[in-house]
């Protein structure tokens, strides 16, 4: 039997809510190990554990700080990607978005477990005491997911003429971050349309210039040598492929805490370079929650991607084909998990 | 094994060879003091050179079951992935077809880019295909700054040269937004068999020639030699005996089956281009795989020993070689790159199949003439700077004058007007052009904009192609019509197809200004009278002007700069040499053929018509010469039939707006087309077909034209054109059939 071709997407911050509390929990024995191994890292912290963090009641407050979330995010995905029945499928690509590239950096082999829990942990506390900036995220598409580019150039100068800057491509929507003030400017002059312009709680200005301390700082805490070549090819916030063989350590370290720090993660190309330059027979998205799932639609749209050109013809070829699974929905997980 | 499938044998000799480590020996000494590239960089060159190799062994199978249509493959070539690697992609790049992995290998330079889905939708067809929307399989990028190329003979070579003329030209001049940086050069790759071309060698000998004269022509011409021309060699050392020698360029030579050798003579000819902005002629030395095409059998015309021994001479076998013996990776780890390579390029081809193709006329022909990158037009020129520039001839500008006159007030005007425009040509500069239309535009807009060509026809033209993919808009001049023969294909088989090619992405706006015709007394012959113009017939999305006077032909050429400005049209201006100095129309000193200098803004838009009269009993239908001997005819006409007539001007011979000429001819039952050029292929007997088709028989059509012969010289001159006398007696005998 032909294995089914994944590429595996993680997601990032924002993903873990009051509706994926108890999400980590599991009877399956590796998954067990990788988890205690993360809660004892967290205890040494001194820090609640993951377990302890997943199945307290959720609050807002507490769950969505940098240093709770991504390690939370993380074990989820990681336990998602371990459920990944290896027998049907062969993972040809990993991709994350935004903090889901430290999971994606793990996943591909990159980094081993001690330093995969020491990216995430120090990447996710970077901020814990003074949070530069934030993001906010606005829509640039129509109610059919196709992109308006009108309404895109306007945002783009509005951003420009408030010197924020585009923190993530992110499908149909910009998250856009920058100084409170810069935000704020957005906040009040952006036309609403529904819930949007959002400020994301507890976000800081990812992915922008303004992080250029935290990018030094996590260069001084996060020596190269962390770094190992990957033995699944990976793609990043670029769009850039970095495989197995060709993959420079030293780059790709510079590229983490360095590059994608400071600079926009453009996760539509990432998802438009898997899906054109792998061609899966799906893409996998890790939980937590799905959340990355209609970022991942309009993209496909954007693309055209078997001739899917808006969110009905994306909602129709779900129905038919689950290109698009999404393991933490159960009927999709069935289809990939063991 | 099957001995003809020979994709299949490569393929399995390869993980072969690789497994039993018995690979071909060096071929050169690659030991260098300093090492060219990481690590990282030279794996990263063979899993280009791999992708590419896969993406032949996949069109090959494809082409059998009837999904691939063009398997010209880039297999032994896989060595120019090294130059996809050393020039950044701001270098113009025009390419042979052999050049996937100079394709896969400059992608990587830009983050997001998608080439083995964007070669596969080329390779099967796809409208899809961002570059050709499934026109051909092409090599070409916009955002990598590869434009398409379909050619086979070296065509795009002249225009290379053009392309590489105008970066530091345009730094002279101050062009606003050049569309090549400053520093960059251009490279353009070709084999050794199509180096013997004229119209390689015409490019090559244009670029030396400019150099020598202190020119500056940053190009690199590379010449990928793998020893054969289909099936006929090149012998060993022909490439190198013709071009190492050469004054005005630099010779550089590297083996192209090793890639730390390839990195080190590429990244010299780099230097040297670019800091010393000219020419380098890079000569890589490498081998063809899987024979000139999917369906060329090798063994018909090589021996099985032959190709087996070229065969491991596989630049992918040196390559593997080159990174066990430096210890980079194991044999292992390239097989399972090998495999991964296979298993990806599989799994996108395959994906690529069912993507949609071009399925109508419409679709096809909807980039014929598109332009995506339309220009908003410069402002016009203030009265003062006009008066200026014009001098003493400004307070002539009210006069009446003739066709030659006008047409170089126009061009001075155009100048000022567009700064980024060129006069270039044979003569054109000091002299002032052969009959003077471009006389004086050497003193007041400088040797940077107006400049004599070398004697050669085809870099003209390519030359122009090439200025104008910087933002230049070419104003060039072939001296006579029957010059441009020998120059066609830079027109019909470059400028004309690359927004076809292309979707519109590129362009190349040219306006060629070409004197032709007959009728001229006392001079030339045949070359210098010829009156045939039926090679730009056939040509589809060009322009063709041909003027019959001095106004018309001011207001058609202001048309023809601003089409090429703003739409990126390809214009070929052709100016009646017999009217260009014509003054009177019936009679010695009447002056009824010269005429003021329209006004600034006015314009004869592409396709509009002019009509003299409006007499119901016949219409003529003509243009240039033959439309001056037809208003010339119209009063005897009138006199003997008694009854009125009506003259159509056609100005234009592309983009003839039948429906409208219908229109024009009413009520009319009898149109005569005159056409001074030879019968046969004139654009007389086209309009002639395209009436007939319409007429449903109600109206009596006739032609009159030249005969199918060249022009005699001395009194015979015009014996077999259509005269005044031969014009009023076959409209005549058609009013009175």
């Amino acid at each position: 039997m032909n294995k089914k071709r994944i590429v595996v997407v993680c997601p990032g911050r924002g993903s873990y809510t009051g509706e994926t509390c108890g999400y980590i929990k599991s009877e399956d024995k590796l998954i067990k190990e990788q988890i205690n191994f993360i809660d004892q890292k967290r205890k040494d912290l001194k820090e609640p554990t993951v377990t302890e963090l997943d199945q307290m009641p959720f609050n807002k407050n507490f769950h969505l700080r940098g240093e709770h979330a991504s390690i939370l995010i993380y074990s989820c995905s990681l336990k998602d990607f371990l459920s990944i029945n290896n027998t049907n499928t062969e993972i040809v690509a990993i991709l994350g978005n935004s903090m889901g590239w430290y999971s994606a950096l793990s996943f591909s082999g990159v980094l081993d477990q001690l330093n995969s829990f020491k990216v995430v942990q120090t990447m996710g506390s970077m901020m814990k005491h003074n949070i530069i900036g934030g993001q906010i995220i606005y829509p640039i598409i129509n109610d059919s997911w196709v992109i308006d580019k009108n309404k895109n150039n306007q945002i783009m100068q509005s951003i420009e003429k408030v010197d924020a800057f585009v923190s993530i491509n992110y499908g149909g929507y910009l998250v856009i971050g920058g100084a409170q003030e810069s935000l704020n400017n957005l906040l009040k002059t952006l036309p609403p349309i529904k819930q949007y312009p959002y400020q994301l709680p507890y976000h800081g200005a990812f992915h922008t210039p303004l992080l250029k301390k935290i990018s030094k700082k996590a260069k001084e805490l996060l020596s190269e040598k962390i770094i190992q070549k990957p033995t699944i090819p990976l793609i990043d916030g670029n769009g850039k492929i970095w495989l197995p063989w060709s993959t420079d350590k030293k780059e790709l370290w510079d590229y983490t805490f360095e590059e994608q720090v400071l600079r926009t993660y453009n996760f539509s190309a990432s998802i438009e370079v898997a899906i054109k330059e792998f061609c899966p027979d799906h893409l996998v998205l890790l939980g937590p929650g799905n959340t990355l799932g209609g970022a991942v639609g309009q993209i496909l749209i954007q693309n055209n991607w078997n001739d899917i050109d808006s969110k009905d013809a994306f909602l129709k070829k779900q129905n038919e084909l689950s290109y698009l699974i999404s393991m933490s929905l159960d009927s999709q997980r069935k289809l990939i998990a063991i | 094994m099957n001995v003809f499938n020979r994709a299949l044998i490569i393929d399995k000799n390869f993980i072969r060879f690789v497994n039993s480590e018995n690979f071909p020996s060096p071929r050169v000494n690659s030991s260098q003091e300093k090492e060219e590239a990481t690590v990282s960089e030279i794996i990263s060159l063979f899993e280009t050179q791999v992708l590419s190799r896969h993406i032949d062994l996949k069109s090959r199978s494809l082409k059998d079951e009837g999904n691939c249509y063009y398997t010209i493959g880039s297999s032994g070539h896989e060595g120019n992935a090294v130059f996809g690697k050393v020039f950044p992609y701001t270098d113009l790049a025009f390419l042979h077809y052999r050049s996937s992995s100079f394709f896969i290998e400059r992608s990587k330079q830009i983050y997001g880019t998608t080439p083995i889905y964007d070669l596969g939708l080329s390779f099967v067809a796809s409208s899809d295909d961002p570059i050709s929307g499934g026109r051909h399989k092409v090599i070409g990028s916009k955002i990598l700054n590869m434009p398409p190329q379909t050619s086979t003979i070296a065509s795009h070579l002249p225009k290379a040269v053009g392309a590489a003329f105008s970066i530091d030209r345009a730094k002279n001049l101050k062009i606003k937004k050049p569309q090549l940086k400053k520093d960059s050069v251009v490279i353009c790759s070709f084999g050794d068999a199509s180096v013997n071309h004229a119209t390689a060698l015409t490019a090559i000998n244009t670029a030396t020639w400019i150099n020598d004269q202190g020119g500056h022509v940053p190009i690199i011409f590379i010449c990928e030699d793998n020893g054969l021309g289909i099936s006929v060699s090149t012998n060993k050392n022909w490439i190198e005996n013709s071009f190492s020698n050469r004054p005005g360029i630099d010779y550089i030579k590297t083996d192209g089956l090793n890639l730390i050798d390839l990195l080190s003579q590429t990244r010299k000819a780099e230097k040297i281009c670019r800091f010393n902005r000219v020419p380098i002629f890079l000569h890589m030395k490498t081998v063809r795989l899987l024979g000139h095409a999917g369906s060329d059998i090798e063994l018909g015309y090589r021996s099985l020993s032959d190709i087996e021994k070229t065969e491991f001479n596989d630049p992918l076998l040196h390559s593997a070689r080159i990174l066990i013996e430096k210890k980079i990776i194991s044999k292992e780890e390239i097989i399972n790159l090998y495999e991964h390579m296979r298993n990806r390029v599989d799994h996108v081809f395959n994906s690529v199949i069912s993507r949609p193709k071009l399925n109508n006329i419409k679709d096809v022909m909807s980039s014929i003439i598109p332009n995506k990158n339309k220009k908003d037009l410069p402002n016009i020129p203030k009265a003062h700077l006009r008066k200026k520039l014009f001098g003493k001839e400004y307070g002539r500008i009210k006069q009446c004058q003739h066709m030659a006159k006008l047409l170089n007030y126009a061009l001075l005007d155009i100048l000022l007007r567009y700064k980024n425009t060129l006069v270039f040509g044979e003569d054109v500069a000091e002299k002032g052009g052969v009959y003077h239309i471009t006389a004086d535009l050497y003193k007041k807009f400088g040797a940077r904009r107006v400049f004599n060509s070398p004697l050669d026809e085809t870099s003209i033209i390519g030359f122009g192609l090439g200025l104008s993919h910087n933002g230049f808009l070419p104003i060039s001049e072939i001296q006579f019509l029957a010059y441009f023969h020998n120059a066609e294909d830079q027109i019909r088989g470059e400028a004309a197809t690359l927004p076809f090619f292309s979707m519109g992405q590129y362009t190349n706006p040219i306006v060629l200004r070409i004197p032709g015709l007959a009728y001229q007394k006392g001079f030339g012959g045949h070359f210098h009278n010829d009156n045939s113009l039926s090679i730009f017939r056939d040509i589809p999305g060009i322009i063709l002007a041909v003027p019959s006077n001095g106004k018309d032909a001011v207001r058609m050429l202001r048309a023809s700069v601003r089409e090429a400005y703003q739409n990126g049209r390809v214009v070929i201006f052709v100016e009646p040499i017999a009217l260009y100095t014509k003054k009177d129309l019936y009679e010695p000193g009447d002056n009824k053929w010269a005429f003021r200098y329209p006004e600034i803004l006015d314009e004869t838009k592409v396709g509009e018509f002019s009509q003299y009269g409006n007499g119901k009993a016949l219409t003529i239908i003509s243009y240039g010469n033959g439309l001056y001997l037809s208003i010339q005819a119209k009063k005897e006409i009138e006199k003997k039939i008694n009854k009125k007539i009506q003259i159509i001007d056609l100005c234009w011979l592309s983009n003839i707006n039948i429906e409208k000429i219908i229109k024009s001819i009413g009520s009319c039952k009898k149109v005569l087309i005159v056409d001074e050029c030879r019968r046969t292929g004139c654009h007389g007997e086209g309009l002639l077909a395209q009436l007939s088709s319409i007429n449903s028989y109600e109206i009596s059509l006739k032609l009159h034209a030249a005969e199918d012969s060249f022009i005699p010289i001395g009194k015979a001159a015009t014996i077999t054109l259509p005269s005044k006398n031969s014009i009023i007696e076959q409209a005549i005998n058609l009013v009175n059939e």
